[in-house]
């Protein structure tokens, strides 16, 4: 297969419950070796259109090519997921546990214990191998869960809300461990509602708004066309000064900081001097890139 | 396949080596005895030993008579009139046996004669309520002079509902008065005995062979029971088993990694095959236990290989349907509890069979009993019935079981669809309309 070739490709996909349009007319592509973000807020399709890419579910209309075929059951062997909803035997084992689930992606006996034990000494639990899931704190079981989802080393790992429930120093964990399995070439999708976790985590993105994409495309280039001239300001005696409608479209109270939205032409030097002829006393001057709970906002507003 | 197996091995594993089984495993048999034994121990049992009884025999001849009726009375055929006050050893081994349990019977009535000797009737009366009130006496009977004519006894005790005393002296003062009667219309005691011999009717095929009815029914029912507990212990396990994913909410990963008709037929696999381990390991007690207890003499009820063969089959296969029918169920639902009360309507088929095959023994091979043994939820009683009366022809036992397997799959494949696509409308339970557009369109 050529190696540049997309991993997934959804063209046209749509699935309704009832009267219930879940995802509608959907297409995307995932590149190989990539972070691949499907982000959107709670109820926007997510976990509908990846139950569609794993084979839980088929769509209406629409097909979904994963390595250049059409899905079938040995394909489910090369995807690794993660569900939102999370579960373990409560009370199996965890040892037994995981090689339950590797047994059910056709991993041999031998390897998967080898593969166990290096993955549970990584995530430093080896402890509690012996021990029975109920027995585990909800950080702990979640990464099992994780391991479940990559004891089978899958070319595609799909993982829903990975970060919800875990404390800092876990969450840390996690990116690390993803960003690991994207090193070693593996292809990942990771679908969130929380965007300030996809801009650091991802390459390209995917967002979705009641059933239907608002945009995708590499996160750097969303970026790029989105730049608004967004100034962030801390400042002491600035008053008079930000109520020029030549050079400030809008100005809002964001925590400590004033975010000055310029007029699109507008040079943020300009208003700098202003500000520093002023002789007003600045403790924060700086440019904003937009985030992507930003343009989200913005695009959902145009496409409304 | 592979991922078929990697099921059925967790399921197992898992439920045999938890405390449950091992528990069950013990206190099962153990339960059975105590509700069967127990009760009939208790029945036989005379709490505080034998019954003290005084016999005030008003005329005179009657006492012996009516003693030994009391002390051999048992609803069985009488092996030999057994001599006044000692029992005279009987010929044959069988015969031992009876009198060993006379004997035991006999040990509940402690027997007392009483003489009027001069005395009234009313002062011997009050000497015997003094002891019956002081507890040295349990109860005293007065047989009148008349007796034989037609006299009634009278029988004061402190326990008036004792039913059983009561129905025994009752017998017992009947069967002493009817010989001497008979004794005295010019009867001599030896043709008696021997007029008095009960009838054992002895029942055969109509080919000659030998009735398989007895040992037949016992396995009738002894199926139906088998098949009734089993489906109560295990059809909870079952029902479990299938919710247990949705409650633990591993069901997804389960979906993205397999198929859902595997996957429950894995888990009927799995759990069927805990619940045959538990009955194999009761069986082959049992079979120890009673070789045991029969030492070398160890008389099995003559059953032929074929209806051992079809007894196995049909147990299966009515295990397999009632299970599949718990299966359905648990995909439907979100909890046990819930489960367990839509599953209950459904044991009634099991009811319902029974009460069906009481006709099908009577007309083995009517309409009704071929119907009956062809419909999968009543089959696995009614055609073990009919195997064992008049059996059918061997393609009418096939078709059954044909029928029988098939509905199990069948009930699988439509507890898997409902499982997957309920799984993705989590939270709610399902109504039946839903039931069947899931199942439609999965």
């Amino acid at each position: 297969m050529d190696p540049s070739s997309p991993t997934l490709i959804l063209d046209h996909v749509s699935k309704s419950f009832g009267d219930f349009k879940a995802v509608s007319d959907l297409s995307l592509q995932v590149k190989p070796g990539r972070v691949f973000g499907l982000i959107g807020p709670n109820g926007a399709g997510k976990t509908t259109t990846i139950r569609m890419i794993v084979n839980i579910t088929a769509p209406d209309t629409g097909t979904i090519k994963l390595f250049g075929k059409s899905m079938t059951t040995a394909l489910q062997d090369r995807i690794g997921y993660l569900p939102e909803e999370r579960g373990l035997y409560r009370k199996m084992k965890v040892g037994e546990q995981l090689r339950f689930f590797a047994e059910l992606k056709d991993l041999p006996g031998r390897e998967a214990d080898q593969r166990i034990d290096a993955w549970l000494k990584k995530l430093d639990l080896t402890s509690w191998k012996d021990k029975r899931a109920k027995d585990l704190s909800k950080g702990m079981q979640q990464k099992i869960q994780f391991i479940a989802s990559v004891i089978h080393e899958p070319d595609l790992l799909i993982l829903d809300e990975p970060f919800s429930g875990l404390d800092p120093v876990s969450v840390d964990l996690m990116k690390e461990t993803i960003l690991d399995q994207k090193t070693s070439g593996k292809t990942i999708i990771l679908s969130t509602h929380q965007m300030e976790i996809a801009e650091k985590l991802c390459d390209d993105i995917c967002m979705i708004n009641k059933s239907r994409k608002v945009f995708d495309g590499q996160l750097r280039e969303v970026r790029r066309s989105f730049a608004q001239n967004v100034v962030a300001l801390r400042v002491e005696g600035a008053d008079g000064l930000l109520n020029d409608p030549e050079l400030i479209t809008n100005v809002r109270q964001n925590g400590d900081d004033t975010e000055v939205l310029l007029t699109p032409d507008a040079s943020p030097q300009v208003l700098l001097k202003r500000l520093v002829d002023a002789n007003v006393k600045i403790t924060k001057f700086e440019l904003v890139e937009p985030t992507l709970h930003d343009i989200f906002v913005a695009r959902v507003k145009e496409t409304a | 396949m592979k991922k078929f197996f990697a099921v059925v091995k967790r399921e197992y594993v898992q439920r045999v080596r938890t405390k449950f089984f091992v528990v069950a495993t013990v206190l099962g048999p153990l339960l059975t005895v105590g509700f069967t034994v127990v009760p009939a121990l208790m029945i036989g049992l005379k709490t505080g030993g034998p019954s003290r009884i005084a016999i005030v025999d008003q005329t005179g001849n009657m006492y012996q008579r009516v003693a030994n009726e009391i002390n051999d009375d048992e609803e069985r055929p009488k092996p030999q009139p057994t001599a006044p006050t000692i029992t005279p050893p009987g010929p044959a081994g069988a015969r031992d046996r009876a009198q060993q349990t006379a004997k035991m019977v006999k040990a509940d009535y402690a027997l007392e004669r009483v003489d009027l000797n001069g005395r009234s009737l009313e002062e011997v009366k009050t000497s015997l309520e003094a002891r019956v009130s002081s507890r040295a006496l349990d109860g005293y009977l007065i047989l009148p002079p008349d007796l034989v004519k037609g006299g009634q006894p009278e029988f004061h005790a402190r326990n008036t509902a004792d039913m059983i005393t009561k129905e025994q002296l009752q017998r017992s003062i009947s069967q002493a008065v009817r010989s001497q009667r008979l004794v005295d219309n010019g009867i001599d005691e030896k043709k008696l005995d021997e007029l008095s011999k009960p009838v054992h009717l002895k029942a055969s095929g109509a080919a000659g062979e030998e009735s398989k009815g007895d040992a037949g029914f016992f396995m009738v029912f002894g199926a139906a029971m088998l098949i009734y507990m089993s489906v109560l212990l295990y059809g909870q396990v079952v029902l479990g088993a299938v919710i247990e994913e949705k409650e633990t909410r591993i069901a997804e990963i389960l979906f993205s990694s397999m198929r859902s008709f595997p996957l429950m037929m894995g888990k009927l696999i799995g759990v069927s095959l805990v619940a045959l381990t538990q009955l194999g390991i009761w069986a082959v007690t049992f079979l120890a236990i009673s070789a045991w207890a029969a030492g070398s003499s160890l008389s099995m009820p003559h059953i032929s290989p074929f209806i051992f063969i079809c007894f196995a089959v049909f147990f299966l296969m009515g295990f397999f349907i009632y299970a599949t029918v718990y299966a359905v169920v648990g995909s439907m639902v979100t909890t046990t509890q819930e489960g367990g009360q839509l599953a209950m309507p459904v044991v009634l088929f099991l009811i319902a069979a029974l009460f069906v095959s009481f006709n099908i023994i009577r007309s083995p091979n009517s309409p009704l009993a071929f119907w009956a043994s062809m419909f999968p939820f009543f089959a696995p009683i009614t055609m073990l019935v009919r195997v064992v009366t008049e059996t059918p022809p061997l393609w009418q036992i096939l078709l059954s079981l044909g029928i029988g397997f098939t509905t199990a799959v069948g009930l699988i494949w439509l507890a898997s669809r409902i499982y997957r696509v309920g799984m993705l409308m989590t939270g709610k339970k399902a109504t039946l309309p839903e039931v069947w557009r899931w199942v439609r369109q999965s």
